[in-house]
């Protein structure tokens, strides 16, 4: 497991297939091999009113790692991650009396992974309840557990690969973890972070 | 290269095929102190596990339970337990996530307490999620005993132990001079054949300790 | 000392003339009566002869008993070293001694002979593998064996290369006692698998941390493999018989500048990445990092 960024990929005027497209092509003439394809996906569920504040809870799955489901539980004033086994989703359907899915949020990010060298890369076209939003590409850097030690060398690769529209600056969640070891939570939490902003944002009304 | 599913969707396949363990058929006794040397010793003699020794244990467990506070007089009260288990013996061992639902004692004929239970290994994060997500604290206590195996059963023979002080494990008075006795099996529901080899393994270690169906609900009356 | 051996020698030489004079008694009495005995008288004459004879035999041996009595007996028993075998087996047949040492002072002569020849050509040319100079003659030590050296020497180099780098830790085990095989954490960057043979760096393996210590399995991430190469270039390069244990210090110190193996650029292209792997190699001298294909 090592350091991923997660960035969303200016759409310009193209679909989200034509992006797929267009990026698949770049990664693949760099020397890449495609391994498959992953899904992250999302579904958030909120208190009931009977419980006091409102709490809401994101279960979050990574195909990356099968067998664990991640949640995250956002209190209004910090947010407590918890990875946990596959039965967790069992429980949350147990729990359905106080936290209730919110349906129309359920949203996910899928396509094609690709290998490059001790590169992993993913091309995600991310749907919020079935409409296209937007796509987002994943690069890990296997190798590093530190963001700040290979952060440039990340910047560096993403904008050879995305041309202009790489990132400059690292994602908001890492800034303040650059330090840190890196764990397969904190992809969960730009996986989050960018889904919060996908449902926030209007659908471009384009079905993938 | 096909397109890795949808997590729910396969854990809705899995639930349709009943290859889920989400059902704890149990048994409950306990044994005084001075014999259960005995007892030990007889189930070492019975169980899988005969040559490496009895698998010791020391766990803590918290009860919690969300319940919803203004329940109307329509609406019955929606209680909802979950319990975490960590070990103290251990270290760098996940904690361990439990539901346990309402138990089906059955009439006569059936030999065993039934009672819907999900099992999960957790991050430690747990406590504090629990905690935000509305539950809190029942009780608290510390076990300490050993762990046997017989085929798919568990056989646990433990002391329990009140919380004393804040930090776990400083002092600890024992509940009782007794130890607690348990039998169990997780299996997917449905299979109620297992239930019969517990009662036959239960008969083996009468008159030591008699495993019964445990009605908490009359326990309670008798409080 | 020295007296003791005066009498030992007082004693051989008067054990010397004992036998000779023995010699005399026999060659006379063997020879019986000769001719300068003359006609009359002769056999009292010889009974004469054998008598002064044997007188001086007698004297002789109050000498060599005299000598033996001031020898002091030598303290306990002797080690006589493998010598002490020879006794056991007595048959030369079975022994088949000879040959062996025949073949083996050849051979002591040979490497003499070889040596010398080799010694003069060497000091004709120097090459020397590193940019280090012998000129001072007082620094050239000669180090019997490198390869097979106690393990304590070992453990203080280490543990002194261990005090040198703060943020490198070192982990030891040792399967086979002079030959440890220890484990070096460079930062949360990598680690490495370092075997020793003796002083000398035998095998360096180098991995992610979240790997396994094994020292054959290779890593599963591309730029550990590649810098494990590298690692195997330097360590031949630094290889130096003469002076081991700075070779060993030379090359931690070279490979300590791996730290910044994802955050550093290029020296000659600038760049983080060529063919996807970051500066895999450090310049041997000014430790600058290089792409392979930059250096």
């Amino acid at each position: 497991m090592g350091v991923t960024i997660l960035t969303q990929f200016n759409t310009e005027n193209r679909s989200g297939p034509q992006n797929i497209e267009i990026l698949s092509k770049r990664i693949l003439a760099l020397g890449a091999t495609q391994q498959g394809q992953f899904l992250v996906d999302c579904e958030t569920y909120t208190s009931v009113p009977q419980l006091g504040h409102q709490r809401t809870v994101h279960v979050l799955h990574n195909s990356e790692q099968p067998a664990t489901v991640f949640s995250l539980l956002e209190t209004g004033a910090k947010t407590i991650p918890l990875a946990t086994d596959g039965l967790f989703d069992l429980l949350m359907m147990k729990m359905s009396h106080f936290y209730t899915s919110k349906k129309q949020t359920k949203s996910e990010s899928k396509g094609p992974r690709y290998e490059i060298g001790d590169f992993c890369v993913k091309l995600g076209t991310v749907t919020v309840s079935s409409n296209f939003k937007g796509v987002l590409v994943e690069v890990e850097y296997r190798p590093c557990v530190v963001p700040a030690m290979c952060w440039d060398l990340l910047k560096e690769f993403l904008q050879g690969f995305l041309g202009l529209s790489g990132p400059t600056t690292p994602p908001t969640y890492l800034q303040n973890r650059m330090q840190e070891n890196y764990s397969p939570i904190d992809t969960i939490h730009q996986y989050l972070e960018h889904f919060t902003m996908f449902r926030k944002s209007p659908g471009i009304g384009m079905r993938p | 290269m096909s397109a890795p599913g949808n997590a729910m969707d396969s854990l809705s396949a899995a639930l349709k095929c009943n290859i889920i363990p989400n059902q704890e058929y149990l048994l409950q006794g306990s044994v005084l102190d001075q014999y259960v040397e005995v007892l030990l010793h007889r189930l070492r003699g019975l169980c899988d596990n005969v040559d490496s020794g009895p698998e010791s244990f020391h766990d803590h467990e918290l009860c919690f339970s969300l319940r919803i506070a203004n329940t109307g007089a329509t609406t019955p009260m929606s209680v909802f337990s979950l319990r975490v288990r960590r070990a103290l013996d251990v270290s760098d061992t996940p904690y361990q996530l439990r539901y346990i639902g309402q138990q089906e004692l059955g009439d006569k004929n059936r030999p065993t307490v039934v009672r819907s239970s999900i099992d999960m290994a957790c991050s430690s994060t747990i406590v504090d999620f629990l905690t935000e997500l509305g539950c809190r604290v029942d009780f608290e206590y510390i076990a300490r005993g050993y762990m046997f195996r017989k085929g798919r059963m568990k056989i646990t023979v433990s002391k329990i132990f009140k919380m004393g002080g804040n930090k776990p494990g400083e002092t600890v008075e024992p509940i009782s001079q007794s130890y607690l006795v348990e039998l169990s099996v997780l299996a997917p529901s449905g299979q109620d054949a297992i239930a019969e080899d517990m009662r036959i393994f239960a008969e083996q270690l009468r008159p030591l300790v008699q495993l019964e169906k445990i009605d908490y609900k009359r326990l309670g009356n008798i409080m | 000392m020295e007296r003791d051996i005066e009498q030992l020698n007082s004693a051989l030489s008067a054990i010397k003339v004992l036998r000779s004079n023995v010699r005399n008694v026999f060659d006379s009495v063997s020879n019986g009566l000769r001719a300068d005995h003359g006609d009359e008288g002769k056999e009292s004459k010889f009974v004469h002869e054998l008598q002064e004879l044997l007188t001086t035999v007698n004297n002789n041996l109050r000498d060599v008993e005299n000598a033996v009595s001031n020898l002091t007996p030598p303290p306990g028993a002797f080690s006589l070293g493998n010598t002490t075998y020879l006794s056991q087996e007595t048959t030369q047949e079975r022994q088949a001694l000879y040959g062996q040492l025949v073949n083996s002072y050849k051979w002591t002569d040979k490497i003499r002979e070889y040596s010398a020849v080799a010694g003069n050509i060497l000091a004709a040319n120097s090459f020397n593998k590193t940019y280090k100079t012998f000129s001072t003659t007082k620094r050239r030590k000669t180090q019997t064996s490198n390869h097979n050296v106690p393990p304590e020497v070992i453990e203080n180099l280490i543990t002194s290369i261990d005090r040198l780098f703060p943020d490198v830790t070192f982990t030891t085990n040792r399967p086979l006692v002079p030959n440890p095989v220890i484990q070096v954490s460079l930062g949360r960057v990598l680690k490495a698998i370092i075997a020793f043979k003796g002083l000398m760096i035998e095998w360096v393996a180098v991995k992610a941390h979240a790997e396994s210590n094994d020292l054959w399995a290779e890593s599963r991430y591309k730029v550990f493999r590649k810098v494990t190469e590298n690692c195997h270039a330097a360590m031949c390069h630094f290889h130096s018989p003469m002076m081991p244990e700075l070779a060993v210090r030379s090359f931690m110190h070279w490979f300590h500048s791996y730290n910044t193996l994802f955050s550093a650029p290029c020296k000659r292209c600038g760049n983080h990445l060529h063919t996807t792997l970051p500066p895999t190699w450090r310049d041997l001298r000014t430790l600058e990092p290089y792409h392979e294909e930059c250096k």
